[in-house]
């Protein structure tokens, strides 16, 4: 994990302070939907104009900061789609912006340096990309849907019982470890294979690789902390447990 | 630096020094959990089992209480106190601690000091940091293992239990930092262990 500052981030601040400490707050905005442009606005001015609870925010750009969350005091309707929002949000940032941007990287590498092992780590990557995939397709595609529908019923939009038979604990069971590959990759391209006037662009695969697996990282904590717990106070509400 | 995560409480009512020894723990990097106490009570509530690791202490909170420390270190024996000392303190209190750091210490010092203890706990420590070249059984197990091979199979071709061959694909991981198979499978051709033919089959 990148070392911050470790600045506590509390809602008086300036927004723009808090970025400048650390920068990788501004991809937190961009997941939120909140425009970059926050003059001299404080955290909590910014979270009330977006239609974000200051509290959610606090927890996740302090994860950023590399302080662990302290539960959320009470559930709200709004926070769920909130984080909803955020985690579609990343999911796309993945897909469309870091893996290609790696598989290019690696790429290049191959071009310059011809030792098979290179071309290895290409096949070890696009299998661990599919994986990749496939698991936030299933977020994409049954675990978030499920969560607004059930959002949808306990707000009344839609009174009558979800339809979809699923249940949160499955989610927590399949919420397997997509970061363990990617330790198994920086590892293999510092240690392990050799180099050849790869130098820069291996230097910039890794920051990649590296900022890739500190968002992933916040990514499973925000799923694990604060998402399956508050899906669980939901069942709870809607009946669905006991 | 062994990776076990080793118990560090402070014992200390200043939360200046507190958080000194706290912020120069965490950046050793060292996987520490770190547990503050305002007194030696305090320490048994900490619910404090016999291995606890490192305890510093401000040897002010020992002095007027000297009988009931030394039954609570008879208690935790294989804990390591340190004093944190920053006046005067009587010679015979600090002879009962394991060692001091002083308040005008430098950061090195200090960590040696702290070093000095998880090595002496791990007098292998060292040697396994760099040692990281894989046994001979090792091998044999990574073999089976990257050309595809589940842990039974491995198990039975070696003639192992599978629980050993479990604890050898852990002690792998742990020595090449690598944990998928696929991973491994690269590490393997790259240290020759395997033909990159083999690996195309």
């Amino acid at each position: 994990m990148f070392i911050t500052n470790k600045i506590f981030i509390t809602s008086e601040m300036k927004t723009s302070d808090v970025l400048i400490s650390n920068p990788y707050l501004v991809l937190v905005l961009e997941h939120l939907g909140i425009n970059m442009e926050v003059r001299e606005k404080t955290v909590e001015q910014i979270c009330n104009e977006n239609n974000v609870s200051t509290e959610l925010f606090l927890i996740i750009a302090n994860l950023y900061n590399g302080f662990k969350p302290s539960p959320i005091s009470d559930y709200s309707f709004n926070d769920i789609q909130t984080i909803i929002k955020y985690l579609k949000s990343s999911h796309e940032y993945y897909l469309d912006e870091k893996y290609p941007l790696i598989q290019k990287y690696i790429e290049m590498i191959n071009r310059i340096n011809d030792h098979p092992e290179i071309l290895m780590i290409g096949k070890f990557f696009d299998k661990y990309f599919k994986e990749v995939v496939e698991h936030l397709d299933y977020e994409d595609d049954v675990v978030f849907p499920y969560v607004l529908d059930l959002n949808d019923q306990l707000t009344r939009k839609n009174p009558e019982k979800s339809t979809i038979n699923y249940s949160v604990t499955e989610y927590r069971e399949h919420h397997d470890d997509i970061e363990e590959k990617l330790t198994d990759l920086n590892n293999l391209l510092i240690k392990y294979i050799p180099q050849k006037n790869d130098r820069q662009v291996r230097r910039k695969l890794l920051l990649c690789l590296f900022e890739l697996e500190y968002d992933l990282k916040i990514h499973s904590q925000i799923e694990e902390t604060i998402l399956i717990p508050m899906v669980e106070k939901m069942e709870h509400l809607a009946g669905k447990r006991k | 630096m062994s990776k076990k995560i080793r118990n560090i409480i402070i014992v200390e009512t200043s939360e200046i020094i507190y958080e000194g020894i706290f912020s120069i723990l965490t950046n050793t990097g060292q996987p520490f959990d770190i547990h503050p106490a305002d007194n030696l009570c305090d320490l048994e509530n900490l619910n404090l089992r016999a291995e606890s690791g490192i305890i510093f202490i401000n040897p002010l909170l020992i002095q007027n209480q000297i009988k009931y420390f030394q039954t609570l270190k008879k208690e935790l024996n294989s804990t390591h106190w340190i004093g944190i000392v920053y006046s005067f303190i009587d010679p015979q209190i600090l002879a009962e601690l394991d060692g001091i750091v002083n308040i005008n210490d430098p950061r090195h010092k200090i960590i040696a000091a702290i070093q000095r203890i998880l090595d002496a706990d791990h007098p292998d420590g060292n040697q396994k940091q760099q040692q990281e070249s894989l046994s001979d059984r090792e091998i044999d197990v990574l073999k089976l293992l990257v050309t595809g091979n589940a842990n039974k199979e491995i198990a039975d071709k070696l003639n192992i239990s599978t629980h050993t061959v479990i604890s050898h694909r852990k002690n792998i991981s742990q020595k090449t930092g690598i944990k998928s198979v696929s991973g491994l499978t690269i590490y393997a051709v790259v240290k020759n262990i395997i033909s990159i033919d083999s690996y195309r089959e």
